[in-house]
């Protein structure tokens, strides 16, 4: 059987790959920083309910619209920059920004422009959708990722993590708020779980751009490191690298 | 060749299995707890009660309870052997027999027959009402000196948190019940108006009944809902007109107008609804109606079909208690997620603060037998109550005795007569929750308000839009916090809290039904010389008498 070579995530530079896990730690930190900022105030009776709500909806508007644009040309520079299963990866990715593009859009598309009933759950069902739009293809793209055979090692073994990481960071809030409303409502563990949720959330597209930027950075390491050994040369004669 | 399965594919299996895995693991639900059973002797064993005094030998004490539809009771426990019976007897030494049992709705009747019958219980609840004619007919024992010998300090604290319940218990200055205490400025009526709505048409927060009609007359006009069609109403108003949904009470305060209530003014107690004040009132009530900002058929729509109205997003403004937002103005989020009421207090016609009415939470009233040797049992039970339900902080505790998480249909208080509320518990709770939300640490918080912190926290951190009623009632400036204000300074106290008197009795009901139609007709478009020729008829037909004796009683209770 033949032992298929590895390569680098990226030919010539990964640069794209860097800039989209700096632009989704970016979005996730703005977001979080805003978003607990705008709580604080709201919490301490500073700002009312009311305009929490708005001044929050329509920042997470605007700065879902942009990133959601950023994301797209980064996945398809991402998947022009790659081949093979790579490349398939980085496409699928692609459609996790539609998550991105929907937040704080989800309810009103979902409920006034498609007419879907909200089960008394509006938030909640439209927080899930938009979740899985972007959780979604990130886990097809890191199981792809963790599955070529033509992927470092090191970037097999972090995308497996990231399933996980990916995964967690969506589904484990939305568990959370199933048990805390409809349930188990009053349940002091599901109260110490609720604590931690609010913390999870934050980590959505944190964690999962840092694990896109550990991957750039470990396929970065491999092609320098390749080069020396003299492996580009089977490489270059393929026109794959540089 | 046989087809082999490569590494990679291999490792790509692995990958999707734990996927399959951890995607099942998610689906699974909590660890679900045993099966609650009743409790025994050993819960009182670990329990840290106070109880500074028990009889012994332990004493037999008769009485009798209602038990509805509702009351619910873990396995093998029933009304005479439950964790409230077996507590009475253990810590207190006090025997307790219920002599009959009976719905709530046969209750009076009952007790009534059995009065009759020379069969009076040691120990038994009356209402205002029964409270009067027993003391009358010399069947009740008088409480005054065991309450002074017994009462603990808490009983004391709760019992005098709202300054006319002991009062309410005492008849010629002895205390002959004691009051089954609740909120009573719960019942206050504060504004609510949908937020999002006010949000979507840029309207700030009303600072006066003109403000008020303004709303009202752009949430008819403006399309607040974004249907497109012209399907809104201002101001939600149910048939009865008052109550604690979609009352017009609050309406009339405003224009500090009191109806159904009596206040003092020039010296002497009089009947809000026959008071000047109602025609500005009643006035601007019929301009909305008359430009469809009040339903054309509230004059026929119940609780009910008001709270249909709530959930199809038609109606944007409503008067009522603070609780309101559990029910019905939750069911606005069936249609509409974005749905969100706020409460505002009482906005004024003119620039004298509002002040919302109310009345006394006093309905009920627990009595002791004349002639029953240890009267003093009573306050004993009161006392475990409040020493250690309402007192203590021990959640083990209030689980034995109030009930548990995993069983909630099971309301263990229901189980004993001898039940009283905090009449601040409401505001101190929304109070200390809201300390904890701004400094972000539920650790001093009882479970049930760490719950309740934990439900604000999913509306502000997580987004969770459903979790908007706990905001609107507990969160920064919640209901709860209007409630405060209210009591404080903003409150109209209905000053008459004794049993109805006897022109009362015989004749309120008339001029109720009377003084209904009359608010019901002009909001509806008939002249408003028919609300003078009212205040006329009111007082022909009873309701002079009946404010004769109304202030006579006031004489005596200052």
């Amino acid at each position: 059987m033949q032992k298929k070579s590895k390569q680098p995530l990226m030919r010539k530079s990964h640069l794209p790959l860097i800039l989209l896990g700096a632009a989704m730690i970016g979005y996730g930190l703005l977001t979080a920083i805003v978003g607990s900022w705008l709580s604080n105030q709201a919490m301490r009776g500073l700002i009312t309910a009311g305009a929490y709500r708005s001044q929050l909806m329509a920042f997470e508007q605007t700065a879902g619209l942009i990133a959601g644009f950023l994301f797209t040309v980064l996945f398809i520079l991402c998947a022009i920059r790659s081949s093979g299963i790579v490349r398939a990866a980085f496409s699928i990715g692609t459609l996790a920004s539609a998550g991105v593009l929907l937040t704080g859009r989800a309810e009103n598309l979902l409920f006034k422009g498609m007419g879907l009933p909200t089960l008394g759950a509006g938030s909640v069902v439209a927080g899930a959708v938009t979740v899985l739009l972007f959780a979604l293809p990130m886990t097809i793209l890191f199981i792809l990722l963790a599955s070529g055979g033509q992927v470092p090692r090191g970037c097999r073994w972090l995308s497996l993590a990231s399933i996980f990481i990916v995964l967690g960071t969506a589904f484990f809030p939305i568990y959370v708020t199933v048990l805390a409303f409809l349930l188990r409502p009053g349940d002091p563990a599901v109260g110490q779980m609720m604590e931690v949720s609010s913390q999870v959330i934050k980590l959505r597209f944190i964690l999962p751009g840092l694990s896109l930027l550990f991957l750039a950075l470990i396929s970065e390491r491999f092609s320098t490191k390749q080069l020396p050994a003299g492996s580009a040369d089977n490489v270059i004669a393929k026109g794959e690298l540089i | 060749m046989k087809p082999s399965i490569g590494k990679t594919q291999w490792n790509g299996l692995v990958v999707l299995l734990l996927v399959i895995v951890l995607l099942a693991a998610s689906c699974k639900p909590a660890s679900v707890s045993p099966p609650v059973s009743g409790p025994s002797e050993d819960f009182f064993a670990g329990l840290n009660l106070v109880v500074p005094s028990q009889y012994d030998p332990p004493i037999q004490m008769d009485s009798v309870i209602t038990v509805d539809a509702t009351v619910k009771f873990l396995g093998g426990n029933d009304i005479h052997n439950n964790v409230w019976t077996r507590a009475y007897e253990q810590q207190l030494g006090i025997k307790i027999n219920y002599k009959w049992v009976v719905d709530a709705s046969m209750y009076d009747q009952k007790l009534s027959l059995s009065v009759n019958s020379g069969e009076i219980p040691d120990m038994f609840m009356v209402s205002p009402a029964q409270l009067r004619l027993f003391h009358e007919a010399g069947l009740l024992a008088d409480l005054t000196s065991v309450y002074e010998a017994e009462a603990s300090a808490k009983t004391r604290d709760v019992l005098t948190q709202d300054p006319v319940s002991l009062q309410a218990g005492t008849i010629d200055g002895k205390l002959w019940g004691i009051p089954l205490t609740d909120a009573a400025v719960a019942s206050a009526p504060m504004l609510w108006i949908r937020q999002d709505w006010m949000d979507r048409l840029g309207v700030g927060a009303p600072s006066s009944m003109a403000d008020v009609l303004e709303i009202s007359r752009l949430f008819t006009e403006q399309d607040p809902n974004g249907t497109g069609v012209n399907d809104t109403i201002g101001l939600c108003v149910t048939k009865s007109l008052w109550g604690a949904i979609a009352n017009l009470q609050g309406f009339f305060n405003g224009y500090h107008a009191y109806p159904g209530i009596w206040y003092e003014r020039d010296g002497e107690l009089v009947y809000g609804s026959v008071q000047p004040e109602m025609r500005a009132a009643l006035l601007a009530l019929q301009e909305m109606y008359a430009k469809g900002q009040i339903d054309r058929e509230f004059g026929v729509k119940d609780i009910n079909q008001v709270s249909e109205t709530i959930a199809q997003s038609k109606c944007g403004m409503a008067f009522g208690v603070w609780w309101i937002p559990y029910h019905p103005l939750n069911l606005s989020q069936q249609n509409d997620p974005y749905a969100f009421w706020t409460a505002y207090p009482i906005p004024s016609v003119d620039t004298t603060p509002a002040k919302s009415q109310y009345r006394s939470a006093i309905g009920a009233f627990l009595v002791v037998r004349n002639g029953y040797a240890n009267p003093e049992a009573l306050i004993r039970m009161v006392n475990f109550w409040a020493d250690n339900i309402l007192q203590s902080q021990d959640d083990d505790l209030r689980r034995v005795f109030l009930g548990d998480i995993d069983t909630p249909d099971v309301v263990l208080y229901k189980y004993t007569p001898v039940v009283v509320w905090e009449p601040n518990a409401i505001i101190d709770g929304g109070k200390k929750l809201r300390e904890a939300i701004a400094r972000k640490d539920p650790s001093s918080l009882d479970l049930e308000a760490q719950w309740r912190y934990r439900i604000i926290q999913a509306y502000f951190e997580q987004g969770t839009l459903e979790a908007w009623v706990e905001v609107a009632t507990n969160g920064p400036n919640g209901s709860t916090s209007i409630l405060e204000q209210i009591q404080e300074e903003r409150g109209m106290l209905d000053r008459y809290f004794g049993a109805p008197s006897p022109a009362m009795a015989e004749k309120m009901p008339t001029l109720q039904t009377m003084e209904e139609v009359m608010i019901t007709k002009i909001i509806m478009g008939d002249s408003i010389d028919m609300f003078d020729q009212f205040v006329q008829d009111w007082r022909r037909l009873g309701g002079a008498e009946i404010v004769k004796e109304v202030n006579l009683w006031a004489d005596g209770n200052p």
